[in-house]
């Protein structure tokens, strides 16, 4: 009884729900950053080239993607919380590493999108040429993220 | 004069009619890459979402002997791999059907 409430103490899930927390919040918070940086630069370059619009909403969509790794990782880590004396601590330490992991990764990719999707568009209206090596580099950004979400998966599997 | 004034008049209604064409034809092209956006954005947001959970009905129900774990992993890969599939179609229009659109334009 008693090292099973040493396993299984009243606070385990408290690490659980905060990893399910992290990786939400700090993906949203990611993702809105990039949203609205590359929105700025998608403003200022639409009143010039308003034909551009299809490829300039690029860089929000990779934002908008990095919200939904966090959302996926925060929904496997809430399907997985329960009550104290059938979750152990060790479970609520590798779910906050996993929230933590992939929220901190979408907080870094959605600023790179941001900055990267501001500057792009903008020279994207004025060098059409710019558009393959903004896309080129969107990916890498975006792709930070992705590690963080595989090594979310990877840790919850544990 | 008078015949001056209503050749005023036919060339005022001449440019107004062009610019309302012209204004239509941007309007309805503006329509139509809504349109294309609108798609391709509920599609990389709900695509994803609709993947998660039919995959994990699916999956569960067919192959009962996996274990609730599994289940979920093969759900959320399926998921964020339908995700980025999206987002492939979604640059390949930007990229081929982008410039289609600019060069109507310019005929």
């Amino acid at each position: 009884m008693s090292s099973a409430s040493n396993d299984n103490p009243i606070y385990g899930p408290f690490f659980g729900v905060m990893g399910a927390a992290s990786a939400i919040i700090f993906s949203a918070l990611g993702a809105a950053y990039g949203t609205a940086k590359s929105g700025t630069g998608i403003a200022a370059m639409s009143v010039m080239r308003p034909e551009l619009i299809m490829k300039s909403i690029i860089p929000v969509v990779m934002a908008g993607i990095i919200a939904i790794y966090g959302l996926v990782v925060a929904v496997l880590i809430a399907g997985q919380l329960d009550l104290p004396a059938n979750y152990t601590l060790y479970k609520g330490f590798i779910h906050l590493g996993a929230g933590l992991s992939v929220g901190f990764s979408g907080l870094a990719a959605g600023f790179a999108i941001g900055i990267v999707g501001d500057a792009g568009v903008r020279g994207t209206a004025q060098q059409p040429r710019l558009f393959v090596g903004m896309i080129l580099i969107l990916i890498f950004a975006e792709v930070l993220g992705l590690y963080g979400l595989i090594v979310a998966i990877y840790l919850y599997t544990k | 004069m008078s015949n001056k004034s209503k050749k005023l008049t036919v060339g005022g209604n001449d440019g107004s009619q062009s610019k309302l064409s012209k204004q239509r034809a941007h309007d309805s092209q503006d329509y139509s890459a809504f349109k294309v956006v609108l798609f391709y954005c509920s599609l990389i947001v709900f695509l994803p979402v609709v993947t998660f959970f039919a995959l994990k009905g699916f999956l569960l129900e067919r192959f009962f002997t996996m274990s609730d774990m599994k289940v979920n992993i093969g759900s959320a890969v399926g998921a964020v791999a339908a995700l980025h599939i999206a987002l492939g179609v979604y640059i390949y229009r930007a990229y081929f059907g982008g410039s289609k659109t600019s060069q109507f334009k310019e005929d």
